[in-house]
């Protein structure tokens, strides 16, 4: 059924839907609207499940790791801040194998404050054994929160559903929520592979010499290797039922294209528009927008950038003392494959700034003109500043 | 001593505590007293290295292992899984040490209490951190030598109150009980058992390794620091009922410090300012109960 | 379901190894840690060791404290066949070594073993005790006091046939004759000797032993115990001491146990400081006299019990310290007795040292005055030899010949300290070194007696003698120090319910009042029990290693060696010093 929805309520619409049985969350602007409304399911009973009101996100991420590993589907919702703090427990929770899902509106880290959308607080938990997914629209917000679960469940790793604050959760679009039925046909209850049983007691996360540890780690590693194959057989049993797909990675009139623009998130939205406006003037430009960011999907990315002649990544993130963190992956995908393009890395949007169809095209043009990379990292739009230090 | 307890036990031995654990006591005598639908919940803390390293388990009921600073967390979710579940026979147990009920994972116990979560939070108190190698912690007493409180900057702050602390939330049940004295430790266990909402129990256990006494001097010190009323048992209802449920002879505080390795750089004066103390909170604590000294 | 599962399983990538674990630590031996070792190690209490009859107390009280009183009953009967008499009349060193007395007071020992008797008669109980086959040997016993009652009881306990001749008309020597009823009611006596006689000892009566019965009895025994005691008193060499104004304590004594009652009237004054002295004191004043006790040395120093002495003083009994008869002569019909008066001049042995204070005399009259400063033997003959063939030993002397039968001298006859306890003691040694001599030969006799003593001795154990758990208990006997008195509450000892003073004074009905089982429990449960393990459990209940494990063993749990830690607290946790901890020898 059609609905115009924020990303933040297509979220909590897909978690209902999920027969998530704990929700633990701590309040965060943007994510707020995403708790509140599950606040309210919980309350009203559209949700069975327990609500955590918990004092942090630290314990929010500590109270799911015991709810999932006492054998229940859980959800929690974070940002930026309340990302960070979760950190330590980002690793506990994969470490432990539990399949636990988290929204992710991506917002800026202090100081100075800064509530709007940077996708630095994600990127900066990319090692922590969490499959991630940037999402573009509330359509796709709802659909990958439902496959989320699935595959977390598959490969017994949790997933965080990324999406940009208020560009993606606070903006209203139609969305086609399924009904109860489908997404029963796509994901049944959960049922846990391991959990707390009184009957049969077993001691979970104990200390672990190197013996084993590395073992231990690599069979994460696996599970994430086994995740970049079990994601396009969900797609498609997902696809069969709802008749939409995405691709861990999406390359956008790439067979032809001399260059092609990486995206992530809402800036893919902005791209198609540049994309056939550019089309329609007699530029060859390809989109190939990353959706799985982890595992990493090496392959794909090498597929989509295959015939370009130039690569422009767009990343509205920063490693610090190196460059766009896109950029990176996309330059380490690439470095092994034989006569792969230059890679033009470009920073922009940073701390929620505009990214318009104007600095996508300043963009193109600085990449055609260059027949190699100024520079690791070309920030666009930065203005001269003083403000009398 | 007849403390009406199963024969069963649910511990195996084989565990690498040291010699004369007093928080393998206190586990023991936990778990006896309240059986196998329990559920522990186990943050950093010694017990997370007794407990015994993959792929053995020294405990016979279900165990999950977690960050240093979530035992109050994790029992949350644990506890609301197994609501959701139906499971409601189940009791949920956080077993922390001092560091990470004291310091660490106060938040997240503050938090858990104040929510009123359905489960026992145990804390065995040795008084510093003893699993890293004897490390202050708000909870070690005034005078105590530790690794990070050497020679002269032996700890000259109190010990925190944490019952106090736990009391002022308004908790169904908070009391305090000792390895040395079985039989309150146990009823304790059973009482907090049979509450609902947040129950807090804190368990002196004593550290032969890192106080510096012999290890069959275990379970007499932690009887010692009850006698001396350096710790008093009692129990707090609502936060508002205090019972003091032994009331010793008031043993002066000096054999007590004497004894320990912990201690020896301590003059008979700073052994005065320390009575002092000891009395002073004594007074109090008469106060709360409602008995006047 | 199964269907369900398969789908489960394709969907599903496999975990092959994640931080969990399932199996248990036992694999982890941590017994290898080990550098020292506790085991169960009972030990000796020290009032058992004070008890000349070597009487398992300890045991005694933790039987008594569970209610088990017949129990309790026999285990003083496998040391002491006069637990009724000894509960009455034994000076009990055992209080007084008690390691409770340094806590808050001693156990009321001796009214609890008074109390175990009354029971038994009240109940009429027969003892179950062990007994070993019977053996070719004969003995003949002369004296049916508590020597040879004990000599009697424990030899027919080791398999023995035995004779008990006895002088007098009935059995009981000393306990018959020399204690007044006030202490000792007949029926208690008679009760223990009826005990005696039910094991199979048969008590010739009115059968003096004389040196050509003795040649006799050589010819059909193996052995002969001589133990017919210390029949007549002392004399106090003085002189007047054979006027007719002067008579003999113990004949006094016996006169009254007789039935007769002697003229009294008027101040009878008594020498000496011993319990006879006070029996005869306290029994003048019973028959309506007045009395007054003559003693050299303080009150203080006197060797009768000091709540003997008390409770005569109560009754009417006046003492004169200090003050030793010189002369005794007539003043009339009267008795003049020059008293010559002493002082302390320094300690000695525990008691006073005395010198004349100078020339200091005084002089009283007296209606008659009674001698009870010692007994000794009726007949030159019946004391044993000082010669060197004759083994001495503490409480008996043995003269082994060869060819003929042994003969041995116990009782009053060998005993430094005349007591109805170390009469018992010698009866026992007596019978021990005899089984022994018959059994292995004359040169096991030190050997075996030095491995049956309780603590450092010279108290011996029948028990241990007959192969009884009592003899897996090391020797050393538990101080104070030892027990751990956190686990003992202060309690106030019972207090023995006796006649009061007006009606004591009136009559020979016994003194000391009945005690509720109530009571005595209460007053055992205060017992330490040390050296000896009451299965209180803390063992079990403190191992932080899980290593003491209940069993069906008599000690109820045993160690695991492959799991403690030696760390010790079950050793320190126990109440009773009941474990040992002990360096680890690998």
């Amino acid at each position: 059924m059609k609905q115009v929805l924020e990303g933040s309520q297509a979220v909590a619409e897909a978690v209902r839907l999920a027969g998530v049985q704990v929700v633990s969350a701590y309040p965060i602007t943007p994510q707020t609207h995403i708790v509140e409304i599950l606040s309210d399911y919980c309350a009203t009973g559209k949700m069975n499940a327990k609500f955590l009101r918990v004092e942090s996100e630290h314990s929010c991420m500590a109270a799911l790791i015991g709810a999932q590993s006492a054998g229940v589907r859980t959800f929690t919702a974070t940002s930026g801040q309340g990302l960070a703090l979760m950190h330590e427990l980002l690793h506990w929770a994969s470490g432990a194998r539990l399949p636990i899902v988290m929204a992710e509106v991506n917002r800026a880290l202090a100081p100075g404050w800064n509530i709007w959308v940077d996708q630095t607080d994600t990127l900066a938990q990319r090692d922590t054994g969490w499959i991630q997914f940037y999402c573009e629209d509330s359509q796709e917000v709802i659909d990958t929160t439902l496959q989320a679960y699935k595959l977390a469940e598959s490969v017994a790793l949790p997933v965080m559903v990324v999406l940009d604050a208020f560009f993606l959760s606070h903006t209203y679009e139609p969305v086609d929520v399924p009904s109860q039925e489908e997404v029963d046909r796509f994901l049944p209850p959960y049922e846990a592979r391991f959990e707390l049983d009184t009957k049969n007691p077993c001691s979970f996360g104990p200390l672990v010499p190197p013996a084993v540890y590395m073992e231990m780690r690599h069979d994460m590693a696996a599970a994430m290797d086994t995740a970049l194959a079990t994601f396009p057989v969900i797609e498609d049993e997902f696809a069969a039922l709802f008749g939409r797909r995405y691709g861990a990675v999406e390359a956008i009139a790439c067979d032809d294209a001399e260059i092609v623009f990486v995206t992530s998130g809402t800036i893919t939205s902005t791209a198609r528009l540049v994309l056939e406006n550019l089309r329609g003037r007699g530029e060859k430009l390809g989109i190939a927008k990353i959706k799985l960011f982890r595992p990493f999907p090496v392959d794909e990315v090498r597929k989509a950038l295959k015939g370009a002649k130039k690569i422009a990544v767009i990343d509205r993130n920063f490693s610090f003392g190196a460059s766009g963190i896109f950029a990176q992956e996309i330059r380490a995908a690439l470095c092994n494959a034989p006569d792969h393009a230059p890679v033009f890395g470009y920073i922009a949007g940073i701390g929620g700034r505009d990214v318009t169809p104007e600095v996508l095209e300043e963009i193109y043009w600085k990449t055609k003109h260059n027949a190699l990379p100024e520079r690791e990292s070309v920030w666009i739009g930065l203005q001269e500043v003083s403000h009398g230090s | 001593m007849d403390l009406e307890l199963t024969e069963r036990e649910f511990m195996y031995p084989g565990h690498v505590g040291c010699p004369g654990c007093g928080a393998a006591i206190a586990m023991r005598f936990v778990l006896k007293a309240l059986g196998e639908k329990m559920m522990m919940v186990l943050p950093a803390c010694c017990w997370s290295v007794i407990a015994g390293p993959y792929p053995s388990t020294t405990l016979k009921i279900p165990v999950i292992h977690s960050a240093f600073e979530t035992g109050g967390a994790v029992a949350s979710g644990v506890r609301a899984a197994l609501d959701m579940k139906g499971d409601t026979d189940t009791t949920v147990v956080t077993w922390a040490g001092d560091g990470g009920t004291f310091d660490i994972g106060f938040q997240a116990l503050s938090g858990a209490v104040e929510r009123n979560e359905d489960f026992i939070y145990v804390c065995y108190d040795n008084e510093a951190y003893m699993n890293t190698g004897i490390q202050r912690s708000s909870s070690t007493p005034y005078g105590a030598w530790t690794t990070t409180t050497p020679g002269k900057d032996w700890k000259k702050m109190r010990k925190k109150n944490i019952v106090e602390a736990l009391a002022a939330h308004r908790i169904p049940y908070a009391a305090t009980a000792s390895i040395s004295h079985p039989e309150d430790l146990v009823r304790k266990v059973k009482r907090a058992q049979a509450v609902k909402g947040s129950r807090f129990l804190h368990i002196f256990a004593s550290c032969p390794t890192g106080w510096k006494i012999p290890s069959e001097m275990a379970v007499k010190i932690a009887r010692m620091a009850v006698q001396t009323n350096i710790f008093p048992l009692y129990e707090v209802e609502e936060g508002l009922h205090y019972t003091i449920n032994y009331k010793p002879k008031r043993f002066p505080v000096r054999e007590y410090f004497k004894i320990q390795g912990r201690f020896q750089h301590l003059k008979d004066e700073d052994l005065d300012v320390i009575q002092k103390m000891v009395d002073e909170d004594w007074e109090l604590l008469l106060r709360k109960a409602g008995e006047h000294a | 379901m199964a269907e369900k599962a398969q789908a489960r399983a394709e969907s599903e990538s496999p975990i092959h190894i994640m931080p969990r674990s399932t199996l248990s630590t036992e694999a982890n031996k941590t017994g290898s840690w080990r550098y020292l070792r506790p085991r169960y190690e009972e030990k000796t209490a020290p009032c058992s060791a004070a008890c000349p009859a070597g009487e398992d107390i300890g045991k005694i009280e933790m039987l008594t404290a569970q209610g088990l009183f017949k129990e309790a009953w026999e285990t003083i009967l496998r040391e002491n066949p006069l637990p009724g008499i000894c509960g009455r009349v034994c000076f009990h060193p055992c209080e007084g070594a008690c390691n409770r007395g340094e806590f808050d007071d001693p156990i009321a020992i001796h009214s609890l073993e008074r109390f175990l008797a009354d029971t038994a008669e009240r109940y009429d109980l027969k003892p179950l005790l062990e007994r070993l086959p019977g053996r070719p040997e004969k003995v003949a016993i002369a004296g049916a006091g508590p020597a040879g009652l004990a000599a009697a009881w424990f030899l027919t306990q080791l398999g023995y046939a035995c004779d008990v001749f006895e002088a007098s008309p009935e059995a009981g020597g000393i306990l018959r004759w020399g204690i007044p009823l006030y202490r000792l009611p007949l029926a208690a006596l008679q009760r223990e000797i009826a005990q005696v006689e039910a094991q199979g000892v048969r008590i010739h009566t009115g059968r003096p032993v004389t040196p050509d019965f003795l040649n006799d009895l050589e010819t059909s025994y193996h052995a002969v115990y001589l133990a017919c005691g210390h029949g007549r008193t002392t004399a106090l060499r003085v002189s007047g001491e054979e006027s007719d104004g002067v008579g003999d304590g113990l004949k006094f004594l016996e006169k009254v146990r007789n039935g007769e009652t002697p003229d009294v009237k008027g101040v009878s004054a008594v020498i000496g400081g011993g319990n006879t002295a006070v029996d005869v004191a306290r029994s003048i004043v019973r028959l309506g006299g007045e009395a007054l006790i003559l003693y050299r040395r303080r009150r203080q120093d006197m060797p009768a019990f000091g709540d003997e002495v008390q409770m005569a003083l109560d009754e009417g009994v006046k003492l004169q310290e200090l003050v030793a008869p010189e002369r005794i002569g007539k003043d009339g019909s009267r008795t003049l007795v020059t008293l010559r008066h002493m002082r302390i001049a320094g300690e000695e042995g525990g008691r006073g040292r005395i010198e004349p204070d100078g020339d200091r005399t005084s002089r009283i009259v007296v209606d008659r005055l009674f001698k009870a400063t010692g007994a000794e033997a009726a007949e030159g003959w019946h004391n044993p030899p000082a010669s060197k063939e004759a083994l001495a030993l503490s409480h008996c002397v043995l003269s082994l010949r060869n060819g003929r039968p042994a003969l041995a001298w116990g009782g009053d006859l060998a005993n430094g300290i005349k007591s109805v306890a170390h009469a018992i003691a010698s009866g026992k040694q007596a019978a021990i070194a005899l089984d022994t001599l018959f059994r292995e030969g004359p040169d096991s006799i030190l050997p075996r007696l030095e491995s049956c003593t309780v603590g450092n001795g010279p108290s011996l154990s029948m028990e241990i003698h007959m192969g009884g758990e009592r003899r897996l208990r090391n020797r050393h006997v538990v101080a104070y120090g030892e027990i751990n008195t956190d686990y003992f509450r202060y309690a106030p000892r019972m207090t023995q319910p006796r006649l009061v003073r007006q009606e004591r004074a009136r009559s020979f009905a016994e003194i000391d009042l009945r005690v509720s089982g109530n009571i005595a429990m209460r007053e055992a449960e205060r017992c330490f029990n040390c050296g000896l393990c009451n299965q209180c459990d803390n063992c079990h209940l403190f191992c932080p290693d899980m290593s003491v494990i209940h069993d069906q063993s008599a000690q109820g749990r045993h160690i695991d060696y492959d799991y403690c830690k030696g760390c010790g607290l079950c050793v320190v946790e126990c109440p009773r010093n009941a474990m040992t901890l002990e360096e680890e020898i690998r």
